[in-house]
């Protein structure tokens, strides 16, 4: 072994590219002996060389990196395998996936936490990102500086710096969120209310979720008992069990730029015609984006909402850079992607992550075939 | 009454829009803002828009810190080895798909399209369980290798797309003058699509350098971290002030590629997230 690292992974870079050449000219002269053996003109025969020999790193790559790596954690699922821990490896059939179903309560809350941002963070950051793409569509000059602006926070968006700022102006004391929420309640009566208002349905709502996790709902009751909040009541970000999905929601939300451009694009392949008609007969803005833009835009919509969902599914480094040395109130807020990661990496319980893996990729499949039977019932796509 | 209307139809709009602008480049202006400060002014409850006196202490600091300096490094190295790699085998696996006509073409097409359903997170554990027994762990080798096998469906999907656009008519009279399928590659095709090159040159940069799970999984030792681990040890819980302009400082430094990439790269990304959905 090569011991300066730099020196070592080009090693094996290098070698990494003699192993795939080889395999390209190797697959290609198979696929060449096959096509001439059955036949094929020379053409034929050339075109199977080529093709095989330039598919070749993706083909192998997929047996190496995708076909054996899901073999392997099938079998491991039903078995106790764990990394170093000297217990010799035995069959456990279905046991794994009746503790991951039935028993594991972090599983649980992260199922349920998934719940929550579903049910509450994605229609808000199909909202926002509807509403910008439709402010976008009007046309107007500058409307490219807007758009990078709007898209900026994606690139942005998961980097764990960027993050430790989002916990820099999270800070329940001294963070600048939570300043100028105070500053504008006391200058503006108005935005008091709508603040304590929001304060209170957001608390309710959360403390039910963790009742459903828990079973138990005296949290919510507590809530409900403690009152409309005081007068000088603001969110309490990173510090409190029912705000931590908020605040992850909160980066949804600034993160909405890639559904608002598949908005744009959609905005852009209704016909303009229809809106002239429409304009014509005298229907007002407000009629013409409900009753033409919206119906045509459900497309757009179903897309995005189940590529939201299962990103809310995988969300990581916003709970591991927020949260992660903050034990007490991780579990309000793991995703299911992060607990795997917890699982199989910080204990190495590796049969028991692969089954939780198994499951995590059951839930997808479910999720987006009830949703491809559902959009019958709402989706329009007459006009395309 | 004719005139009024559009004119502050207009007004409304770009009010609205600026908002939303400044919003969304807040984090952005206070993590510049706040590596100018002082340790007490991040940490006083008064607002400190713009520090009267800003400082360069946080930047001389961590310029002299060295686990920094190497984490940059190894980010910088990390993301060049893969990139290029990367980059390579899919633009080769993109010409299979798009300017060859072989058997089993469709069939392999499809189970490529196939994969972008499987989340990679499903994978990482075996993956993990392959690297450990090779003797990769606390190697850069588990982050970089897998690139070179054409990895990323969604990116050879795009480059694809553009490759089959190109005339067909070129690969043929290049064939009559006795060119070869690499040839034809690299020195006719390549040329033509440097366009959808850089996009998903960006978009990978992008996932790289933004990276947190796998170098957390597998480079253990902190002269190996790069950035995105790194940054993440700055930030401890147990300290009861946080050195926050040192914090926001690695954030500039770290976030300033990402920025210069992507204003170099916006007019192709904004377009292609559009054909490819591509979450960026």
């Amino acid at each position: 072994m090569i011991e300066n690292p730099y020196l070592n992974v080009l090693f094996f870079a290098a070698l990494t590219i003699v192993f795939i050449i080889s395999c390209s000219y190797g697959l290609g002269y198979v696929a060449k002996t096959i096509a001439r053996i059955s036949g094929g003109s020379p053409k034929t025969q050339d075109n199977a060389f080529a093709g095989y020999f330039f598919a070749a790193p993706w083909i192998v790559g997929f047996l190496i990196f995708v076909i054996v790596p899901l073999g392997f954690s099938l079998y491991w699922s039903f078995t106790n395998y764990r990394i170093a821990s000297g217990v010799p490896t035995s069959w456990v059939g279905l046991e794994n996936y009746q503790t991951v179903i039935l028993k594991d309560d972090s599983f649980r809350s992260s199922i349920i936490n998934t719940l929550y941002l579903t049910v509450i963070g994605l229609p808000l950051q199909v909202a926002l990102a509807l509403f910008l793409a439709v402010l976008l569509n009007q046309k107007m000059r500058g409307e490219r500086v807007f758009r990078m602006a709007f898209y900026l926070p994606v690139i942005l968006g998961f980097n764990t710096a960027v993050l430790l700022c989002w916990r820099l102006m999270l800070n329940t004391g001294t963070g600048i969120i939570n300043q100028l929420i105070r500053s504008l309640s006391v200058s503006f009566p108005p935005f008091n209310w709508l603040n304590r208002a929001v304060i209170y349905a957001q608390e309710v709502s959360a403390a039910f979720f963790l009742g459903l996790n828990t079973g138990k709902f005296n949290l919510m009751l507590k809530v409900l008992e403690a009152g409309f909040p005081a007068d000088n009541r603001v969110p309490l970000w990173v510090q409190s069990p029912l705000w931590t999905k908020m605040s992850v929601i909160l980066l949804m939300l600034w993160g909405c730029g890639t559904m608002m451009l598949i908005f744009l694009s959609g905005l852009n392949n209704i016909p303009k015609e229809l809106y002239e008609a429409a304009q014509m007969d005298g229907a007002s803005p407000w009629q013409r984006f409900w009753r033409i833009s919206f119906p045509l835009l459900t497309p757009y919509i179903f897309y995005n909402l189940v590529v939201g969902m299962i990103g809310a599914l995988q969300i990581f480094e916003p709970i591991f850079v927020l949260y992660r040395d903050n034990q007490p109130i991780v579990s309000s807020t793991i995703s299911m992607v992060y607990y795997l990661w917890q699982k199989s990496f910080s204990h190495f319980e590796i049969g028991y992550g692969s089954a939780i893996s198994w499951v995590i990729l059951a839930i997808i499949m479910v999720v987006t075939v009830i949703q491809f039977r559902l959009q019958d019932k709402w989706v329009t796509y007459d006009i395309y | 009454m004719n005139k009024i209307l559009p004119v502050l139809k207009s007004i409304l709009l770009y009010t609205i829009l600026t908002g939303a602008t400044v919003m969304m480049s807040f984090p952005l202006f206070w993590m510049i803002s706040s590596s100018f400060k002082t340790v007490s002014e991040t940490n006083s409850p008064g607002v400190v828009w713009i520090p009267r006196e800003p400082t360069l202490e946080a930047y001389i600091a961590i310029f002299q810190n060295q686990d920094f300096l190497r984490s940059y490094f190894n980010s910088v190295f990390y993301v060049t080895l893969a990139l290029v790699g990367t980059l390579i085998s899919i633009a080769a696996v993109s010409y299979a798909f798009s300017r060859v006509n072989w058997p089993g073409r469709n069939v392999v097409f499809f189970l490529m399209l196939s994969t972008m359903m499987i989340p990679p997170q499903a994978l990482i554990v075996p993956q993990y369980v392959f690297f450990n027994k090779l003797d990769w762990i606390g190697t850069f080798n588990p982050l970089i290798i897998p690139g070179y096998f054409a990895g990323g469906a969604a990116m050879i999907f795009l480059l694809r797309q553009s490759m089959s656009q190109i005339p067909k008519e070129l690969d043929e009279s290049a064939f009559v003058d006795g060119a070869s399928h690499i040839q034809i590659w690299w020195e006719i095709i390549m040329p033509l699509i440097k366009a959808p090159m850089a996009t998903v040159a960006t978009f990978l940069f992008v996932g790289m350098w933004n990276n947190l799970l796998s170098p957390l999984m597998y480079l253990q030792t902190v002269n190996l971290y790069t950035l995105p681990v790194y940054v993440s040890t700055l930030y401890n819980i147990n300290q009861t002030v946080q050195p926050w302009p040192t914090i926001m400082t690695a954030a500039v430094l770290t976030t300033a590629p990402l920025i210069v990439v992507f204003f170099f790269a916006q007019r192709y990304i904004l377009e292609s997230v559009v054909v490819s959905g591509l979450k960026g």
